[in-house]
């Protein structure tokens, strides 16, 4: 029994650390990559990427849309905090109409769906609709719509480097329609956006990080 | 309720931490990021808080009195430059970084309020060094910003008296000044998507002629011989601003960069007098080890061709009168 012990306590203390890396090895990495589930999605990534380099290697021009759509299913990420529950989300968001009034008089203020990103952070008033999947910490997902207006308004380099972003938007969700309003910035040439939203009875609070290409 | 039971749990913490994995090959995506990119980023990244240089001279009369042809290189594609009373700058740069992340090494050799007036903003292209927002706000804007095609999508209203959009070989005249956008070998985007559909497009040079002058600027090209002869079958030029970096500084360049070579070829198909080198040391792309090389090596080539007279070779914040 003695020697059992002593021995118990010796494989412990000298294999703390490779011990608890193997572990993580076994449990995170190989069983997430062998689920498919991780597999699904990381077929999906490459299904897009090699679509637009095989377009490439071939010298086939993609359009706009087929290098712009895949792009949009890169999903928001989303926190949100209210009674009795929280979580984190996922949000798709869509534009079906963008009036730029910091782009040049020379083109159409007016955007739809592909939206050029100097014409949306050099200021501008934007309409979107978005859709959530939201999950807490019990398992339960919940599926919400939205529809927001937004307006950015330029604060430094035209926007580019950062952009106020104010606005209110409507989401439904759990058969009840909530208004929030919503503030926050975007940054790194108008591709990330970090926004507040905020409702009262009962106080609900979203914080999102947002991508918007194009 | 929209409470979903069928795929319930799909988002639990268990399975949120793949997801995750999977966005950071997304986010490289998004940024468009190559490893030639990653490697600028990377290098940049490192100098966060060190301190930019100081030009090693500040132009301090941008402006010259009784003056044929001047010019001068404000660093990286900027270059002012002065024929007679008109006053052109190309692809102006004056902030710190580009894109945000890509930090300068040296100042501007020219404080842009110090510009009263600029006739002519000639834009080449749309990358991040090349049409910078923050910079052009710094100019003065009663003049003409001259844009390549595809470009004008992507110009906030600056309050410019005029912006023209060219496409190649198209032709402005204002005030007795004629500006031709000629073409070159460069790509253009500027959010790294966009470079997929403006393939053939969105870049261009320009040659500038005035009273008897031209000065023909490459902005961002790799050698072509054939669109470099036919530029110099059309026009008498007197000055060549030609990019010499970023890239190996053996053979011509790259598709879409010259090497001091290139640039020597360039200057010699389009049979100008004299030729100004720019678009180097300025910043570090990933590839340069040395911020000096590419004008060493011109230097080195130049004078091996017998060609160093015809060099002007200037100091960002130099200024010279070459007539």
């Amino acid at each position: 029994m003695g020697v059992e012990r002593v021995s118990e306590k010796q494989s412990t203390v000298a294999g703390t650390f490779p011990c608890r890396f193997r572990y993580f090895l076994k449990v995170f990495v190989l069983r997430h990559l062998t689920r498919w589930g991780f597999m699904k999605h990381l077929l999906t990534l490459l299904a897009f990427l090699s679509i637009i380099s095989a377009a490439r290697a071939q010298d086939v021009q993609p359009t706009k849309v087929e290098v712009w759509f895949p792009f949009q299913l890169i999903p928001n990420l989303t926190l949100y905090s209210s009674s009795p529950c929280s979580g984190f989300g996922f949000e798709w968001e869509a534009t079906p109409l963008l009036y730029s009034f910091g782009i040049n008089k020379q083109v159409s203020p007016w955007y739809s769906f592909i939206v050029d990103p100097t014409a949306r952070f050099a200021g501008s008033i934007e309409l979107t609709a978005a859709a959530q999947v939201f999950t807490t910490k019990l398992g339960n997902s919940y599926f919400a719509y939205s529809g927001h207006l937004m307006a950015y308004v330029p604060l430094i380099e035209w926007g580019e480097k950062l952009t106020l972003n104010l606005g209110a938007g409507v989401y439904h969700v759990a058969d009840r329609s909530r208004v929030f309003k919503v503030a926050g910035i975007s940054t790194l040439l108008g591709f990330v956006h970090f926004n507040i939203k905020h409702s009262p009875n009962p106080t609900t609070w979203i914080g999102s990080l947002e991508f918007r290409v194009f | 309720m929209d409470r979903f039971t069928g795929i319930s749990g799909l988002l639990t913490r268990k399975r949120q931490l793949p997801v995750f994995a999977l966005l950071i090959p997304v986010l490289f995506m998004l940024t468009g990021c190559s490893s030639y990119v990653q490697r600028i980023v990377t290098r940049s990244l490192s100098r966060i808080g060190d301190p930019i240089d100081p030009a090693p001279r500040m132009i301090t009369t941008p402006i010259l009195p009784n003056t044929d042809l001047a010019v001068s290189w404000v660093g990286h594609a900027t270059v002012l430059i002065q024929i007679q009373d008109k006053i052109f700058i190309t692809d102006p740069f004056f902030t710190g970084s580009i894109g945000m992340v890509v930090k300068r090494y040296i100042q501007p050799g020219l404080d842009p309020s110090l510009l009263t007036r600029v006739d002519f903003t000639l834009i080449s292209h749309i990358h991040f060094d090349h049409f910078s927002y923050g910079s052009i706000e710094m100019l003065p804007k009663n003049g003409t910003l001259v844009i390549p095609l595809g470009a004008l999508r992507y110009t906030p209203n600056f309050g410019f008296k005029a912006i023209r959009e060219l496409k190649a070989w198209e032709v402005i005249e204002e005030d007795g000044v004629r500006i031709t956008a000629v073409p070159v070998q460069h790509f253009s985007g500027r959010y790294g998507l966009d470079n997929a559909w403006m393939t053939d497009f969105g870049y261009t040079g320009y040659v500038i002629e005035y009273r008897g002058y031209a000065v023909f600027f490459a902005g961002d090209t790799g050698y072509h011989s054939e669109l470099f002869k036919e530029i110099g079958r059309r026009f008498e030029i007197d000055l060549a601003i030609v990019p010499i970096a970023p890239g190996s500084s053996s053979g011509l360049g790259s598709r879409v960069h010259t090497s001091p070579l290139g640039a020597l070829a360039v200057f010699k198909d389009v049979g100008a007098t004299y030729m100004l080198p720019m678009h180097y040391r300025t910043m570090a792309y990933g590839s340069d080890s040395n911020l000096a090389e590419p004008i060493e090596r011109l230097r080195e080539v130049a004078a091996d061709e017998g060609m160093l007279d015809s060099i002007v070779d200037l100091e960002i914040g130099e200024q010279r009168v070459l007539y």
